[in-house]
C-alpha cells in the first residue's frame, strides 16, 4: 500500500492548503462549554513549528480542554481551531494522529501486554506502509529505557509507564506533541529527565505544547508560556514576562514572590487571606534576624514596613523581594540622621513596632531610638528578648521601663501572629496585650483566655 | 521484531485449530451407535447415501448436530472478546447486551403460538435478538455516540424484562412450560441441517472482527486513548457491536441460551494467550467451537440415553478450568 509517506519534519505535512506562512495551530476566538457549563471563553493563539511552550494555569482553568480541542478531541462551540490552516472537524482522525500526538494525563492499561505491543500501537495511524512505519524499539532507546521492550507493562513503575506513552505518542511521528501533566506522577529526578527529554527533541524540530503544574519547572524549560485563568487567556509569552508575581497573584489567588538565586529566578509562594487587611507593623531588624518574621506577617496579610536597613543586608534583600516599604541606608554605613528621620516618618503610621533579636552597636543604636519615639507616639512596640543579650551600645537599657513588651524569640511572636492576635486590623489593644501574653507564656500562665486559642 | 510479533500468534492458532479437529472427530465418532475413524473418513468421503443406517446417524444425525454446536460456541466465543472488550468489563458475556433475552422472548412466542421450529421459532428469536439490540442502542446513542455505560445498563434491564415477559407467557401457556424451559436451557437435541444453514450466516460476522484487530486492541487503552491514537472510534464501536450483537442472535436462535462459553472461553485463552486480539479471537473463535461440541458430546452420551441441558456441562467443564488457570497467575 503507497500511503503518501510521512515525515516528522514540521515544514512538511500531509494537510491540505497548508501554506508556508500558516502556523502549524491556531485557534481563533475560541469558546468550549461542556453541556452548559462554559470552559473556554475567547480563546486565540498560534503556535508555529519549533515552538516549545508550557500551559499553565489553577485546576479547572480548562487546560485540558485546550489540549483536547488542539487534538480535535472537541470540537468548539464558537470559532476556529485550525492544524496547519485547516479546521480540526475536517480532519479523519487517522490523519489527525499523524499531526498531533497526545500524552494523556491519566493512562493505564489492565491488560497485559509487552512494552513492545503497547509502542507499537502509536504506529496506528501510519496504516501499512513500512517506509513510514516507526520502530518501538529504536523510539525506547530515543528515551533512554530501551530494555523496558521486552518488560510488560502492568510490571511497570509509574515514570516508566509515563516514558512509555511517550514512546507510544512518539511513534506517531506527528510534528505536534500535546502533553497534558506528564510530570504530575513523577519524582523530581524523573521531571528533569523527561523535561530534558522534551529539550531535546524540540531541538530536533517537534513542536510542543505541554501542561504543568510547576511554575518553576514552567520558568526555567519554556520559550513561552500560556497562562489559563478561568477559561481565559490571562497571557502569553515569554516566562520572564509573564509569571510576574501580579500575574501570578491574580491567577492563582496566592501571594508570590521572586528570587534570584545562582543565576536563577524561583517562585514562592504563600496562601493569601482572602480580603481580611490588617494592621501596619514596623520591623526594627537587620543581619538575618528579621526576615522570617517579614515574610509571616507580610503572609498573614499585615503590612510590613522595616529601616532602618543597609543594602545588601539579609533582611533587607528579603524586604526587597517581598516588595516592602523600607528606609535603607548605604552598605556598611551606620545609620545616617536623615535615614533615621525618614524611618521614624515611617513607624509613626505603624500601628506596632517589632525589634528582632538584631545585635545592638553605635552604628545602629538610633533604631532602637526610633523605638523609644514610637512608644513616645503611643505606639506600642515589642521586642525580642534576645535584642538585650546582643546590645553592645547600651541603648536597650529600661526599655522595659519604658513599657516595651518582651516575648521570648522570633517563634513567640509568629504564634502570635498566627493566632491573629497583633494590635491593629480594627482589634482592642487589650486584645493585642493578652496576645502579648500569649507570646511571653511564662509570665502569664494563670490567663486561661490567653491559651485558649 | 515487528515480524516476530505478527507471526507469533500462528502456533497457538495452529493448536487450537488441531484440538477443534480432535474434538469434531470424536463427537462424531461416539454415540449410542459407535463409529470408528476409518469408517467416519470412510463416510465423509462417501457423502449422503439412501438406505445405510451408519451414513444416516452420520450425515442426517450427527453431522448437523456437531456443526451447529461447533457455529454455535464460536460465534458465542468471538462476541464475547469483543463485548468484554468493548465494555473493558471481565463479567461482560453476550448476554449482557439483552439480546439473547429478546431472543428467548421471541422463541417464546413463537411456542407459544405453537409455530413450526424452522422458519418460525428461528425468525422470531433472531427478531426478538435484533429488536432489543436496536432499543438498548436508541437508549445508549448520546449526539450521535454511542455511551458504553449506558448500552451496558439498558442491556441488563431489558434483559431483566424480557425475562419477566417470558416468566408470564410461561404461567399463561402451562402446556407448553417444558418446552419453553427446555429451550431457555439451551440444546442441540435434534438440530439438522435446516439449523446448520442458519448457523452458518455466522461466519461473515466471525470473520469481520478479524479485521480490526489493531482497532481492538488500541480500544482496550479506552475510547479517548484510542481517538488520540487515530482510530475512528465510533465507526469502530458500532461495527462491532452490531457484530456482537447479530452474532449472539444467531447463536441463541438456533440454540436457545447456553450459559458460559462466551464468558469463559475469552478468559481462558487471554490468560494463555495474552490479549493481543491477532491472537485472541481466532483462538477463542476456535476453543469456543471445542468447548460447544466437547460439552455437546457429553451432554448426549454421559447418561445416554437421556441428556443432560448442554448450558450445565459448558458450566461444568468451564467453571473449574477457570479457577484452575486464574490460581495459576496471569502468566503462563
Amino acid at each position: 500500500m503507497a500511503a503518501p509517506s510521512h515525515r516528522p519534519a514540521p515544514s512538511t505535512g500531509g494537510a491540505p492548503q497548508a501554506g508556508p506562512a500558516t502556523p502549524l495551530v491556531a485557534l481563533k476566538d475560541v469558546d468550549f462549554a461542556y453541556d452548559e457549563r462554559p470552559v473556554l471563553r475567547r480563546i486565540s493563539f498560534s503556535l508555529e513549528p519549533g515552538d516549545f511552550v508550557g500551559i499553565v494555569g489553577p485546576n479547572g482553568s480548562g487546560k485540558s480542554t485546550l489540549v483536547d480541542l488542539i487534538d480535535g478531541i472537541h470540537q468548539p462551540g464558537a470559532g476556529e481551531v485550525l492544524v496547519k490552516g485547516v479546521p480540526t472537524r475536517r480532519y479523519r482522525r487517522k490523519d489527525m494522529a499523524r499531526e498531533v500526538a497526545l500524552v494523556p494525563q491519566h493512562f493505564d492499561l489492565d491488560f497485559d501486554l509487552a512494552v513492545r505491543e503497547v509502542v507499537e500501537m502509536g504506529a496506528y495511524c501510519l496504516g501499512k506502509d513500512p517506509a513510514a512505519l516507526s520502530d518501538p524499539e529504536l523510539t525506547l532507546a530515543r528515551l533512554g529505557v530501551a530494555d523496558l521492550a521486552s518488560r510488560r507493562f502492568s510490571e511497570l513503575s509509574g515514570g516508566e509507564k509515563q516514558l512509555v506513552v511517550l514512546a507510544q505518542a512518539l511513534m506517531q511521528q506527528a510534528p505536534l506533541l500535546l502533553l497534558d501533566e506528564p510530570a504530575s506522577a513523577l519524582d523530581v529526578s524523573h521531571q528533569l529527565r523527561l523535561f530534558d527529554l522534551l529539550k531535546e527533541l524540540n531541538a530536533d524540530g517537534l513542536t510542543v505544547l505541554c501542561i504543568l503544574h510547576d511554575l518553576n519547572l514552567a520558568l526555567h524549560y519554556f520559550d513561552k508560556l500560556l497562562v489559563l485563568s478561568d477559561g481565559e487567556v490571562a497571557a502569553f509569552g515569554p516566562p520572564d514576562d509573564v509569571l510576574r508575581p501580579e500575574v501570578v497573584e491574580a491567577v492563582y489567588g496566592v501571594r508570590a514572590y521572586l528570587h534570584r538565586h545562582a543565576g536563577r529566578t524561583y517562585l514562592t509562594f504563600s496562601p493569601r487571606l482572602r480580603g481580611e487587611r490588617r494592621g501596619r507593623v514596623h520591623l526594627i531588624c537587620g543581619g538575618g534576624t528579621g526576615a522570617g518574621m517579614m515574610r509571616e506577617l507580610a503572609d498573614a496579610g499585615y503590612e510590613v514596613t522595616a529601616g532602618v536597613l543597609n543594602a545588601l543586608d539579609t533582611d533587607e534583600e528579603t524586604g526587597r523581594e517581598l516588595g516592602l516599604e523600607m528606609i535603607v541606608e548605604a552598605p556598611f554605613s551606620p545609620v545616617g540622621d536623615e535615614a533615621h528621620v525618614e524611618n521614624l516618618a515611617l513607624l509613626r503610621s505603624a500601628d506596632l513596632v517589632v525589634v528582632s533579636a538584631v545585635p545592638v552597636s553605635h552604628g545602629n543604636a538610633l533604631n532602637i531610638a526610633a523605638a523609644r519615639e514610637a512608644l513616645a507616639a503611643g505606639i506600642p512596640v515589642w521586642a525580642d528578648e534576645g535584642v538585650r543579650a546582643g546590645d553592645f551600645a547600651g541603648a536597650t537599657d529600661g526599655l522595659a521601663a519604658a513599657g516595651v513588651q518582651f516575648f521570648a524569640g522570633e517563634e513567640a511572636l509568629l504564634t502570635a501572629v498566627r493566632a491573629r492576635s497583633l494590635p491593629g486590623s480594627g482589634r482592642t489593644t487589650a486584645v493585642g496585650a493578652a496576645a502579648a501574653r500569649v507570646a511571653a507564656p511564662p509570665e502569664d500562665d494563670s490567663q486561661p483566655e490567653g491559651a485558649a486559642t | 521484531m515487528t515480524k516476530l510479533a505478527r507471526t507469533g500468534a500462528w502456533p497457538g492458532i495452529l493448536l487450537a485449530a488441531g484440538i477443534l479437529l480432535v474434538c469434531l472427530v470424536l463427537a462424531l465418532a461416539l454415540g449410542p451407535a459407535p463409529l470408528s475413524v476409518g469408517r467416519i473418513w470412510h463416510l465423509l468421503l462417501a457423502g449422503p447415501v439412501q438406505g445405510d443406517l451408519d451414513n444416516a446417524i452420520f450425515w442426517q444425525i450427527r453431522m448437523p448436530r456437531v456443526l451447529v454446536a461447533s457455529l454455535v460456541g464460536a460465534a458465542l466465543a468471538v462476541a464475547g472478546v469483543i463485548l468484554q472488550d468493548l465494555f473493558l468489563n471481565p463479567l461482560t458475556d453476550p448476554y449482557v447486551t439483552g439480546v439473547s433475552s429478546g431472543a428467548a422472548l421471541g422463541a417464546t412466542i413463537g411456542i407459544v403460538l405453537h409455530l413450526s421450529n424452522l422458519p418460525w421459532i428461528t425468525v422470531l428469536a433472531i427478531v426478538g435478538g435484533l429488536g432489543t439490540l436496536v432499543i438498548v442502542w436508541m437508549a445508549a446513542r448520546r449526539r450521535g455516540r454511542i455511551d458504553i455505560f449506558v448500552l451496558l445498563l439498558a442491556g441488563v434491564t431489558i434483559s431483566y424484562l424480557a425475562s419477566a415477559l417470558v416468566t408470564v407467557l410461561m404461567i399463561k401457556a402451562n402446556e407448553d412450560m417444558t418446552a419453553i424451559i427446555y429451550w431457555l436451557m439451551g440444546s442441540f437435541s435434534g438440530r439438522g441441517w435446516p439449523d446448520v444453514r442458519v448457523a452458518l450466516v455466522t461466519i461473515p460476522f466471525m470473520v469481520a472482527p478479524l479485521f480490526f484487530t489493531r482497532e481492538m486492541d488500541i480500544l482496550l487503552q479506552g475510547e479517548k486513548r484510542a481517538l488520540e491514537l487515530g482510530v475512528e472510534v465510533e465507526r469502530t464501536k458500532r461495527l462491532l457491536l452490531v457484530t456482537a450483537g447479530v452474532l449472539t442472535a444467531l447463536a441463541v436462535s438456533v440454540s436457545g441460551i447456553i450459559a458460559f462459553v462466551g464468558l469463559v472461553v475469552p478468559h481462558i485463552v487471554r490468560l494463555l494467550i495474552g490479549p493481543g486480539h491477532r491472537g485472541l479471537l481466532p483462538v477463542s473463535l476456535l476453543a469456543g467451537a471445542s468447548l460447544m461440541v466437547l460439552a455437546d458430546l457429553l451432554s448426549r452420551t454421559v447418561i445416554s440415553p437421556n441428556e443432560i441441558p448442554v448450558g450445565v456441562v459448558t458450566t461444568f467443564i468451564g467453571a473449574p478450568l477457570f479457577v484452575y488457570l486464574l490460581r495459576r497467575g496471569r502468566r503462563v
